[in-house]
């Protein structure tokens, strides 16, 4: 297990310093003089001392300054990245918690009415854009009903946000709904699978009943691949997150980058872009743990 | 129907237990069981009837697509999504488990009846340990709390044999053997202590050694715990020393069932006799030709009105296609489903085994091997796979010894037998010939040219003339591709002729391997088992090959088509002079096909010389054990002496002296420090041995298993 937790440690580290080298490739290349004084000290001179220099920065947590806010990058960072974890990580929560009984109905009644019925309303959610899904939502529930707030947390922090669940429902239901899809799509397929090997056959001929054959046989089993996934789509629930932010009006990394990106505020945009390449290999990389910890035959083969 | 009766050939089996005495335990009464897939209708179990008495044991023979699996499975309602009973009774003591409700049954299965499958690597958990597993069965009955249920698992580890039960119930499946699996499957079935076992082809997926290993341990456990045991399976040497009562399936309807050394000394039914005469044990060596059931099993989709066997019957006659035969017959006990029924000589024994034992006591014809040049010669063949450990930099903490110094040759137009149980490396000595991967150590000439040294196009030119075959013909077949495209591969792989001329080629050896030549049209998917190892046989000889690597070639095939395949592969090595490199972990496939057999043990070739010779009078302990190890139908016994026990050790450290030491019976002091080498053994021709105490050649006349012995 320790081996094999290194080794991914080691390719996630050898990954990182690829998007160091290409964030720094494209901050050289950003156009505007006065990029020079925002990139710091610059003593040395040739691409590689000037990256190793800019690195030792970013070690430091000097991502640049701001061009728009006239404040550090990483301020700006402190505030909105516990927000948006806060929002993502609830909507992933929330998915799971959907996704998981959903895709497993669905393997058990395959290609009955049941199935079809759930595998067409979360393609429905999963194939409406984000920002067609969002406004619905905000008309219906918000405006309409008027059962939850139209505009997401404003409170600061990760507490602020996780403790305001009257403002926090629609956006995250937005960003859940699109992802519910997917998580229950693969769970469905390796769920069926699962429902016919060899083993589950055993589990019924020992006595065990349905549910306990579900539970302790076909779920964990299936869970498998959804893991990799969950660490797979952490990039496009962030691409999701830019989108939501933007319609409920949520201080959060989305709505700062989309905001930077509109003003051309580069530091901002490549600092923002290099936190978020950090978090898919964290992701992928923290995946690749979970795997381990479910599937036995990973953690020992040490591969 | 019969009730259970007494044993009268298999040496009083019955534990004890009166026989026939009180009410059966298991009675099917006109069962009938569809499976409903993609739109298609399967009568697999079609009006079968059957009884197990207590204590009893019932072997269910077929060959796949027979109908047996379905009625074990119909037995527990375990059947696949789509399988329906649709109508007859399955009672278990007076209850009802065709009626019974989902939840009643479940207190059924696991505690009256256990049931173990096929293939354990499947068949287990993956993420769940041996003991849960086993401690899941006894929470589901007895109700204890975890710590008891978990301490019953490790006893009935133990009972069932498994080295060191306490570490094992710690352990994954992936960290097993495969014995150590399907004693892990086994326990889960014995947990509570069932009245009745059903094992479905409980050693298919295992080696001879292990297969015997079990077997024993199912029948010790059944006479201890005195429960009965329903025994399902294609081979006809696993229950023929094992079960009180035989019954035969054929088209999803029991043909003929009797005491089990009734259906083997006199079988009745053409379909049992045909089956019995297609086992290369009985084959005599040489130029003998196996007898093979032509034709393939019925289509359970539309089964044909009367006798399902009549298609394939040589006694038919046209009333058997229009009526369907009783299961009755003339003698108390003995059932037969046949209007015409195999004949029997005066003494009630079957004709054509006297003719066979008559066959065997002639050194078969094939015995002086003319001298040929070789087409291949191997020498001192070496490969090691290297182990690595380490978490960043992967270093080499030792090396797999697949392949240890292995010398041979083929001549022209002859087949070299290449035996050895799994992981022996007598499949990675086929890689390596065949180019597709690199010795570390040693020569492969073919035809004089030594491979490792050629390059280019030279290597290619005498690639083409080695072929290989493999054990599963469906995953060696592109399944996008049509017949006619995958034997037009190789030709323009190589280049080789003309492209107007490709179709004949193809429509010419397409008839070579008796398809028929629509098959050029279709997809792998769409042909048997046996049409797939023939399609896969086409294009090993497309390109006009001197020698074909046969790796495991009917291993996956049933009896009745496996002689179909050995016997096209001898005619067609006939006519093109082929020469086969036969690769089996089955001593009597290789002993009817080869004319010269090796032994491999852990990556050494143990043992060398002559087909028939070895198989009569093995001078190595191992091929001794390994002979032993096959189950003889005819005798009904496996060998007196002890088998080889245990599974081989890791080749990644491969014990000092003799590789065979840890297992072998005769092993001294001398065989830890001295490695034997692979030398003529003492008073025998043309035969070389590697070991300290090579066995004394049998005297003419001696018992051997590998041959019919009909006393």
């Amino acid at each position: 297990m320790t081996a094999y937790l290194a080794r991914r440690v080691l390719q996630a580290l050898v990954v990182l310093v690829v998007v160091t080298l290409i964030v720094y490739a494209l901050l050289t290349r950003v156009p505007g003089s006065a990029l020079g004084a925002v990139l710091g000290p610059h003593a040395a001179s040739g691409f590689l001392p000037r990256y190793f220099s800019w690195l030792n920065q970013v070690l430091h947590g000097n991502l640049g300054f701001s061009l728009l806010h006239n404040e550090p990058v990483s301020t700006l960072l402190a505030a909105s990245l516990p927000r948006t974890v806060a929002l993502t990580g609830t909507a992933v929560l929330l998915a799971l918690i959907v996704a998981i009984p959903v895709g497993m109905l669905q393997a058990v009644n395959k290609n009955k009415l049941v199935d079809h019925v759930l595998r067409a309303l979360t393609l429905l959610c999963y194939g409406t854009p984000s920002f067609v899904l969002g406004s619905v939502l905000i008309l219906v529930f918000a405006v309409k009903l008027k059962w939850f707030g139209g505009e997401g947390p404003q409170a600061p922090g990760f507490v602020g946000v996780i403790t305001d669940w009257r403002d926090l429902t629609l956006p995250v239901l937005t960003l859940a709904l699109l992802t519910i899809a997917l998580f229950s799509r693969y769970l469905r397929s390796s769920a069926i699978d699962s429902l016919a090997q060899d083993y589950v056959r055993t589990a019924r001929a020992k006595g065990a009943g349905e549910r306990r054959v579900l539970r302790r046989h076909v779920l964990r089993n299936s869970l498998l691949p959804v893991v990799t996934l969950i660490g797979l789509t952490v990039p496009q629930i962030l691409a999701g997150a830019v989108v939501v932010e933007s319609i409920f009006n949520f201080q959060g990394m989305g709505y700062q980058l989309w905001y930077a990106a509109e003003n051309h505020d580069f530091p901002v945009v490549l600092g923002f872009t290099l936190v978020i390449g950090v978090g898919v290999v964290a992701g992928s990389l923290l995946a690749d743990v979970g795997y381990a910890l479910l599937d036995p035959r990973v953690r020992y083969a040490g591969r | 129907m019969t009730s259970s009766l007494p044993a009268t050939g298999s040496g009083g089996v019955q534990g004890g237990r009166p026989a026939g005495a009180g009410e059966p335990l298991l009675q099917v009464t006109d069962l009938h069981t569809e499976i409903r897939r993609a739109g298609k209708l399967v009568r697999a179990v079609d009006g079968v009837s059957l009884t197990v008495g207590q204590g009893e044991s019932l072997g269910l023979v077929g060959e796949s697509g027979c109908g047996k699996t379905m009625t074990a499975l119909s037995v527990l309602r375990l059947l696949p999504p789509g399988g329906v009973i649709t109508s007859g009774r399955v009672t278990m003591a007076g209850l009802d488990l065709t009626a019974m409700a989902e939840t009643d049954l479940e207190r059924v299965r696991g505690g009256q009846i256990g049931m173990v499958f096929q293939d354990p690597a499947s068949s287990l958990n993956p993420t769940m340990t041996i003991g849960d597993q086993v401690a899941e069965a006894v929470l589901l009955h007895r109700g204890n709390d975890r710590r008891a249920a978990l301490e019953r698992a490790v006893q009935t580890l133990r009972l069932v044999k498994m080295p060191e039960p306490e570490r094992v119930a710690a352990q994954f499946p992936h960290h097993l053997s495969g014995g150590m699996r399907q004693r892990a499957m086994i326990a889960i079935a014995l947990a509570c202590e069932p009245r009745l076992l059903i094992a479905d082809e409980p050693t298919t997926a295992l080696d001879v050694t292990v297969q015997r290993e079990i077997l024993e341990l199912i029948d010790e456990l059944r006479h201890r715990l005195g429960m009965a045991v329903i025994l399902v399976t294609h081979d006809l040497g696993v229950i023929a020393g094992r079960t009180d009562r035989i019954a035969v399936m054929y088209g999803g309807r029991i043909v003929e069932t009797a005491a089990t050394a009734t259906v083997l000394g006199r079988p009745r039914h053409p379909y049992t006799e045909a089956l019995m005469r297609a086992l290369p044990e009985l084959a005599a060596t040489g130029s003998g030709r196996l007898a093979s059931i032509p034709g393939l099993p019925p289509d359970l989709t539309e089964p044909a009105g009367g006798c399902r066997f009549a298609a394939r019957c040589e006694h038919a006659r046209e009333y058997c296609a229009s009526r369907v035969p009783e299961l009755d017959g003339d003698h108390p006990g003995h059932s037969y489903a046949c209007f015409f029924p195999v004949a029997q000589a005066a003494d009630g024994s079957a004709p054509w085994l006297n003719q066979l034992s008559t066959a065997n006591g002639h050194p078969p014809a094939a015995a002086a091997v003319p001298q040929q040049p070789p087409v291949l010669q191997v020498q001192g063949l070496t490969k090691h796979f290297a182990v690595t450990r380490g978490a960043l930099l992967a270093r080499r903490v030792g090396s797999v010894s697949a392949v240890d110094d292995v010398s041979f040759e083929i001549a022209a137009g002859q087949t070299f037998g290449l035996v050895g149980e799994s992981g022996c490396g007598k499949s990675t000595v086929a890689r390596l010939i065949a180019g597709v991967a690199q010795p570390d150590a040693g020569s492969i000439l073919f035809r004089g040219a030594d491979l490792n040294q050629l390059t280019g196009r030279d290597l290619r030119g005498q690639r083409a003339g080695i072929q290989l075959m493999f054990q599963d013909a469906y995953g060696s077949l592109d399944p996008r591709m049509r017949a006619a495209s995958i034997l037009r591969e190789p030709l323009l792989i190589h280049n080789s002729g003309r492209k107007r001329a490709h179709r004949r080629t193809v429509a010419r050896l397409l008839d070579e391997v008796g398809l028929p030549p629509d098959t050029a049209d279709r997809f792998a998917r769409q042909l048997s088992g046996g049409q797939r190892q023939r399609l896969a046989l086409a294009r090993a000889l497309i390109l006009q090959p001197r020698l074909i690597i046969a790796d495991e070639p009917v291993s996956a095939l049933d009896v009745s088509v496996q002689a179909q395949i050995l016997n096209l592969m001898r005619k067609l090595q006939r006519q093109y002079g082929l020469s086969y490199l036969f690769i089996s972990h089955d001593l009597s496939v290789v002993r009817y096909m080869a004319d010269v057999i090796g032994v491999m043990y852990l990556g050494k070739l143990v043992e060398l010389g002559p087909a028939h010779e070895i198989a009569a009078s093995p001078s190595h302990p191992y091929t001794r054990g390994l002979i032993d190890a096959i189950p003889a139908v005819l005798t009904g016994k496996d060998g007196a002496r002890p088998a080889i026990s245990g599974e081989p050790p890791s080749p990644t450290n491969p014990p000092s002296g003799c590789r065979f030491r840890t297992r072998c019976p005769r092993a001294e002091q001398i065989c830890a420090e001295q490695e034997p080498p692979l030398v003529p053994a003492a008073g025998r021709t043309g035969r070389l041995t590697a070991c300290h105490f090579p066995l004394p050649p049998v005297p003419p006349g001696g018992t051997v298993q590998v041959t019919a012995n009909t006393e």
